[in-house]
């Protein structure tokens, strides 16, 4: 028999609808692939077939995960579609069907010895590493018309997980968070639900010019992180490896 | 109470002074509470903390952390605010702290505020001014982000049981490890004095969760905890008592955190020792590690060491030397041993202990999949078996796993400068300086005297 491969969108609706279309085929797992986006080298003697995202065939496997494998194995996928790792599809699809071939499949994630579900696992933490990175490293600027805006260049599709957490703690300030790479926005309108935009011809120069206080704030504060640190204990390398260059573009202290 | 403060002082040389003042407190901690925002006001807390930048040093900038005020009537030698130093003074008013607090925390510069203080006129006059500005942080400005704050030693009890109620966690300072440290280098303060508001944090926190239980709506008191730090390397005092220290501060006051913090000499006070080689950096980590050992790993402090041997050993972390020293115990097997005896195997951490137990219900665990979960093999190896086998045809041997385990090289936070590079001369007066010993001897091979 010839193996099938998926080709599913780059989202969470797309990859649970491509596993939803798995089942429905009745065929064995072993044999079905799936895929996100395009694939440049072909196989041949394989199928390759297009799957369409929908929302309500998502939803029942997004309610499937959650009772079978618990809510921890689902956030765990969720932080693992958010990478951009070639083989998550493949990993979320052979690790579902792993644990609803469990008699308890609550107990997927200890299953680390299953190479799918360590895929998962290790691409779960990677994204949250990186979520709770940015919730260290982001920095707002004040603009001129009140809204606190940053930029960030997360190595995965963070703004999902990192908006609760600003959302929560700044509930009556205005806030956008731009995603460069990817071109989206998370919007927080004060004392309102946050949303996500996108817009990948977004420029730069479109924002507001600051406030009359942020120069100052940014001043002080790198002022203040000059201040605290103790010469006689100067450690450069130690704190490049807690806070990796990468970051350092996007933090006000260490200048733009 | 009036209180005027040098007006004509701009906010960013008072920052500047006061940074530089608060620079040497080590507790930059914001973790212990999970706090969700109340939809009103600012902050929320998160209970792993969060860290928000690095310095020079490599140090976590979690908290604005600056003294209320430089100005002291106290003359610690080993402090850079003592009253005979000659260094600018400057305070803060209870309005510029909330105001910078509030603009740092929005634009996620801070996780919160750790707000300490010299003591200026006496110590209740200091602490009411603390008390002050983090009432008017969290009652008027809405703030709920974390506030760490120090109970000023000697203040009244009711003002450190008012500043209770408003911060997340508090400190009193050791200081020096012993009594007798404490009376050679800060003859003004005693050690009751400082045991005093400690033991009054513990029991108003006993307090407050008996409280909790019977109305859940009570204030909270000092909802993350109580730490305190001490001075590592400014008396003689050998690791075994600092550890012993250190277990009864965890025991008797139930603190959250105890911190080590390497000396630095900011004074040249004659009663100070030189430290040419500059902090005593890796001592300082050795601590840390025990001290990890005593909270999370089921260690006692008189397993690490002992009258006998005082201090720790500079080639090996104490776990490892612990387990070179108990051979009977291993191997272990991975497979079967309960979760207390997996933390005392080097190369398995609290993590991947608890993935262990976990991974080990869905099958027995191989070299392959120990190497997934985390462990450490090349550490671990010579102490485990895996379904009843060693990883490889292994000598138990202190000497031949002691070689083995140094031949992979420790990571460490700093340059394990001098070791290697530093030649002694003849003329290096290293035994001179102080009076000698085992410590010295240790300090001595790693180039820091």
């Amino acid at each position: 028999m010839e193996e099938k491969y998926f080709i599913c969108e780059d989202s969470l609706e797309g990859i649970f609808t491509g596993i939803y279309e798995a089942y429905a085929l009745r065929e064995e797992h072993e044999r079905i692939h799936i895929q996100v986006g395009e694939e440049e080298n072909l196989r041949l003697f394989a199928v390759y077939i297009e799957i369409k995202p929908d929302r309500e065939k998502a939803a029942k496997v997004a309610g499937t995960i959650n009772r079978r494998l618990g809510e921890e194995a689902y956030l765990d996928i969720c932080r693992a579609l958010a990478s951009e790792d070639g083989q998550k599809g493949e990993a979320v699809y052979k690790m579902v069907v792993c644990g609803l071939r469990m008699k308890d499949g609550r107990r997927i994630m200890g299953n680390l010895a299953d190479p799918y579900v360590h895929k998962v696992f290790e691409l779960a933490r990677f994204t949250r590493n990186e979520v709770h990175h940015w919730k260290e490293f982001l920095r707002f600027q004040e603009l001129e018309n009140g809204i606190l805006f940053s930029r960030i260049g997360p190595k995965c599709n963070v703004l999902t997980f990192l908006a609760p957490h600003f959302a929560d703690r700044l509930p009556l300030l205005d806030f956008v968070i731009y995603d460069e790479k990817r071109g989206i926005f998370a919007v927080h309108p004060k004392s309102k639900e946050w949303y996500l935009v996108t817009d990948r011809d977004f420029e730069e120069e479109k924002i507001a010019p600051y406030s009359e206080g942020e120069l100052e704030y940014q001043e002080l504060f790198t002022f203040f992180c000059h201040k605290i640190a103790i010469k006689e204990r100067k450690n450069l390398k130690l704190q490049r490896n807690m806070l990796p260059l990468r970051f350092q573009e996007y933090m006000v202290e260490f200048g733009q | 109470m009036y209180y005027k403060a040098a007006e004509e002082m701009g906010i960013k040389e008072k920052l500047g002074i006061l940074t530089d003042a608060a620079k040497y407190d080590v507790a930059c901690t914001s973790s212990g509470v999970d706090r969700r925002g109340n939809g009103k006001g600012m902050g929320n807390t998160e209970l792993g903390g969060i860290c928000h930048s690095f310095s020079s040093d490599g140090r976590c900038i979690s908290l604005l952390k600056i003294l209320f005020t430089n100005e002291c009537i106290y003359d610690c030698k080993y402090c850079i605010n003592r009253k005979s130093n000659d260094v600018p003074r400057a305070s803060f008013t209870p309005d510029e702290v909330c105001e910078l607090t509030m603009g740092f925390y929005k634009r996620n510069y801070i996780e919160g505020l750790f707000l300490s203080s010299g003591i200026l006129y006496n110590p209740d006059f200091t602490m009411e001014l603390i008390c002050q500005t983090i009432y008017k942080l969290r009652k008027e400005h809405g703030f709920q982000g974390y506030i760490h704050v120090k109970a000023i030693p000697g203040a009244d009890p009711v003002l450190i049981q008012k500043a209770g109620f408003y911060a997340d966690r508090m400190s009193v300072n050791l200081e020096l490890p012993t009594a007798d440290g404490l009376r050679q280098l800060a003859p003004n303060k005693h050690r009751k004095n400082i045991l005093a508001p400690m033991r009054q944090i513990q029991n108003g926190i006993q307090a407050n969760k008996n409280e909790l239980v019977l109305y859940k709506k009570a204030p909270y008191f000092v909802p993350a905890g109580q730490s305190t730090q001490m001075i590592i390397g400014a008396t003689p005092e050998n690791d075994y008592q600092l550890m012993m220290v250190a277990e009864s501060l965890y025991q008797k006051f139930e603190l959250k955190r105890v911190f080590y913090s390497a000396f630095v000499n900011v004074n040249e006070d004659k009663d100070l020792p030189a430290l040419p080689g500059g902090p005593p950096l890796l001592r300082e980590h050795r601590l840390y590690q025990a001290d990890w050992l005593l909270r999370y790993y089921g260690f006692q402090a008189k397993e690490l060491l002992s009258e006998e041997r005082p201090n720790f050993n500079i080639l090996l972390d104490p776990k490892a030397d612990w387990a070179l020293r108990h051979l009977e115990v291993f191997p272990i097997e991975v497979n079967q041993a309960d979760y207390q005896l997996l933390l005392r195997i080097p190369g398995i951490g609290v993590k991947s202990a608890q993935r262990i137990v976990r991974a080990r219900k869905n099958g027995a665990l191989r070299f392959e999949d120990l190497k997934k979960i985390g462990v450490v093999l090349k550490r671990a190896l010579y102490f485990i078996t895996c379904g009843g086998r060693m990883m490889y045809r292994t000598k138990m041997e202190e000497d031949y796993i002691t070689r083995n385990l140094l031949s992979v090289k420790e990571k460490l936070p700093f340059e394990r400068d001098g070791m290697t590079y530093r030649q002694m001369s003849l003329f290096d007066d290293v035994n001179f300086q102080m009076p000698s010993g085992k410590e010295d001897c240790m300090k001595a091979a790693l180039g820091q005297l």
